[in-house]
């Protein structure tokens, strides 16, 4: 189970950091049948809007009805999805909660769902809780207007740690001090990022035998990995990598290794378009020494790969290092002798190395033969590795 | 002494015993015995008798002292242009030996330089054009530059024929007292595809097993030689089980040594035999082909390749 699920609050007193927002959601949720139906929580992501508004449920023994981006895409579903749960009272219990998880990821809303949402909002009979990213753009207006707002902040970094030290204990696992505070301070308020890579970092090495150096270049690497996989394509990811200490070769090879962990069918196929895109980009960067191409490049490895889900995923995924190098690497340790011989083989028939390797299947059974092992003089390691071969 | 390895041992080394391009052989034969030589061009499919016939000019040329005339390179072995022409300018820093005032430079599959490496060659052509000729070997004369084309004598090597290989296998089925059935012999020939150099492999390679050579002996060489788990990575990708496809791609193309291209080769054959609809078969061709431009282009083989089965993963589903 993802430690971010795992560790959400479930109760107001479990949230931390985050006092003055908690005490205005209790506030409008007393006040309900008074003030305004509507609040909004905004704030970047990974500072706790979703979590607030399932603790208020839970708390006020409300049922949650979510709605997220995929059940808003356009008005007729709204139509269909939001009335009928407005109009009819909750079999489980009494109170209702309607929570509409990212407004501003919502398209549909450009289409006139904005205002089918400001007229559900006038008749609804259960607070309505909505999260944001960003509100202040101007077509929000009328819901702001409609709504109370509550700003989040980013997590600060030294409750950042103390709670993943608590995560830690519970999980009776060791991390280096230093790595905590780095992947405190690269989270940058995202608790949700902090709590994954604590994760990633605990599960690779349980025994917490861990280089500094090479841990903050994964995290780095993991963090551009869960953004580009996970989260919905934004004009940011553009850059991303360049925050990455890693060329973008390296990249691409991660890239690469981990798209089957995150992406199926559809998605699959989208993504590795988007990757060989980006390949064929970089083969022209080499061949004609362009560097403004790396722009192309670095656009579909990030932004287009992103962008071949249909929504952002859930979930802790564990990423896994390139195996392909290290696999070419050992392949080439094994084939040196077959390399070798091939060699002696092409000096003498006049054709070259590679072609003598396609060949390999045919021509080993020539060079079997002992007369023709004299004549290649083939040494006492080939002639074994001849003999396994068979 | 006498080679073990057959296409060596029965390597034609007169013009009169080479088979099967006729023309070229009296045309060339003509230019050699004139004892000045333009530079040589050949062109056409492997196994067609480029290498024999260039060794049969220095042969011819030089006599006893061909090997001290005679420089021999691969360019699809060589790293880089500067490497080749390294080698050839310390070859023909020395005066050629004998009464031939010139050397002789045999560069295989010369196609397999790059447009810019190939400038490089004609550069280094013209420089030692005094003191030595070249004989560039090629598939596709297409894929030399025009002023290397232009500057060569060109020759179009045919694929050899039926009759051809036939010829071949009789000839060393006697010398080496062989049997052989007729079928065997009509497989030996599908399997070499027109190439001699492989047709007499798969001869040896057989032999080498049994001096009677059998259809099923054959079958068997030609089975383990060819890229077969192909069709393993595709029923993979066509299942759904795109992580286990993949790796079985990449373990096939490092065990076997075989290119990208030649693995696309397989998959575009092995199409046709994949349970889909027509429609869906032809829209893999076409991705097929995409994969295939692009790696000649210069991308990543895997990558391209990778992409390529994602596609065969949505073909099993119907898309």
């Amino acid at each position: 189970m993802s430690w971010v699920e795992k560790y959400r609050p479930r109760k107001f007193v479990e949230i931390r950091g985050q006092n003055l927002a908690v005490e205005k959601v209790q506030n409008f949720i007393r006040n309900f049948k008074f003030g305004r139906k509507a609040i909004i929580l905004y704030g970047p992501p990974g500072t706790g809007k979703t979590t607030i508004a399932h603790v208020t449920a839970n708390e006020s023994g409300a049922e949650i009805f979510e709605l997220n981006a995929s059940d808003l895409r356009d008005a007729t579903k709204m139509q269909e999805v939001l009335r009928p749960a407005l109009e009819q009272k909750s079999l489980v219990s009494k109170w209702k909660i309607i929570l509409i998880d990212e407004v501003d990821g919502i398209s549909a809303l450009d289409r006139g769902g904005l205002s089918e949402l400001l007229y559900l909002i006038e008749k609804a009979q259960y607070p309505i809780i909505i999260t944001a990213n960003d509100i202040w753009d101007k077509k929000f207006s009328p819901l702001r207007s409609k709504s109370e707002l509550v700003q989040l902040k980013e997590i600060e970094y030294g409750m950042i740690k103390e709670i993943l030290i608590d995560i830690l204990r519970k999980e009776r696992k060791f991390v280096d001090i230093s790595i905590l505070t780095n992947i405190s301070l690269k989270a940058r308020g995202d608790i949700r990022a902090a709590i994954n890579d604590l994760q990633t970092i605990a599960y690779g090495d349980g025994k917490g035998e861990v280089q500094i150096e090479e841990r903050n270049k994964e995290v780095d690497i993991f963090h551009a990995l869960r953004s580009v996989f996970k989260e919905n394509p934004k004009n940011e990811m553009m850059t991303l990598f360049d925050s990455v200490n890693m060329s973008l070769d390296e990249i691409m090879l991660w890239i690469e290794e981990n798209i089957p962990a995150e992406y199926q069918k559809e998605e699959l196929m989208k993504a590795y378009d988007a990757l060989s895109r980006a390949d064929v980009f970089k083969g022209r960067i080499y061949k004609q020494q362009y560097w403004r191409f790396l722009i192309y490049q670095n656009i579909f490895l990030s932004y287009a790969v992103s962008a071949a889900k249909r929504e952002k995923k859930a979930g802790f995924t564990s990423y896994k290092k390139p195996t392909r190098i290290l696999k070419m690497w050992m392949n080439n340790q094994k084939n040196a002798m077959k390399k070798t011989i091939a060699q002696k083989y092409s000096n003498l028939t006049h054709i070259g190395e590679k072609r003598a390797m396609r060949d390999f299947p045919i021509i080993k059974n020539i060079i079997r033969n002992p007369d023709t092992i004299k004549e290649l003089r083939l040494n006492d390691e080939e002639v074994a590795y001849l003999e396994k071969e068979n | 002494m006498i080679s073990t390895i057959w296409t060596e041992k029965y390597r034609p080394s007169k013009f009169i015993e080479v088979i099967g391009q006729d023309d070229i052989v009296k045309r060339v034969e003509s230019l050699t015995n004139s004892l000045n030589i333009p530079h040589l061009l050949f062109a056409g499919p492997a196994g067609t008798g480029k290498s024999t016939l260039a060794l049969v000019v220095v042969k011819e040329l030089f006599k006893d002292l061909w090997r001290e005339n005679y420089l021999e390179l691969n360019a699809s072995d060589e790293r880089g242009i500067n490497i080749v022409r390294e080698k050839v300018k310390n070859f023909a820093r020395t005066k050629s030996l004998g009464e031939v005032p010139f050397k002789v430079i045999f560069l295989d599959e010369a196609d397999a330089l790059t447009p810019e490496a190939q400038q490089a060659l004609r550069r280094t052509m013209e420089n030692y054009s005094n003191t030595c000729r070249f004989i560039l070997s090629c598939n596709y004369s297409s894929k030399i530059i025009d002023p290397i084309q232009s500057r060569c004598a060109l020759f179009r090597f045919k694929l050899l024929e039926k009759r051809h290989i036939e010829k071949v296998i009789k000839k060393i089925i006697e010398s080496e007292k062989l049997t052989i059935s007729p079928e065997a012999m009509e497989m030996i020939y599908e399997g070499s595809e027109g190439d001699c150099r492989r047709c007499i492999n798969l001869l040896q390679s057989t032999a080498s097993i049994s001096p009677s050579i059998g259809i099923e002996l054959v079958s068997t060489i030609i089975a383990s030689a060819k890229p077969k788990d192909i069709k393993i990575v595709l029923d993979y990708a066509i299942s759904g089980d795109f992580q286990k496809s993949r790796e079985k791609l990449l373990d096939v193309m490092l065990k076997e040594s075989i290119s990208g291209q030649d693995v696309i080769k397989a998959i575009q054959k092995e199409i046709w035999n994949l349970p889909v609809e027509p429609e869906i078969k032809v829209k893999l061709t076409e991705k097929t082909g995409e994969a295939e431009f692009r790696i000649v282009e210069g991308s990543d083989p895997f990558i391209q390749l990778q992409a390529l089965l994602a596609s065969f993963v949505m073909a099993g589903l119907g898309k």
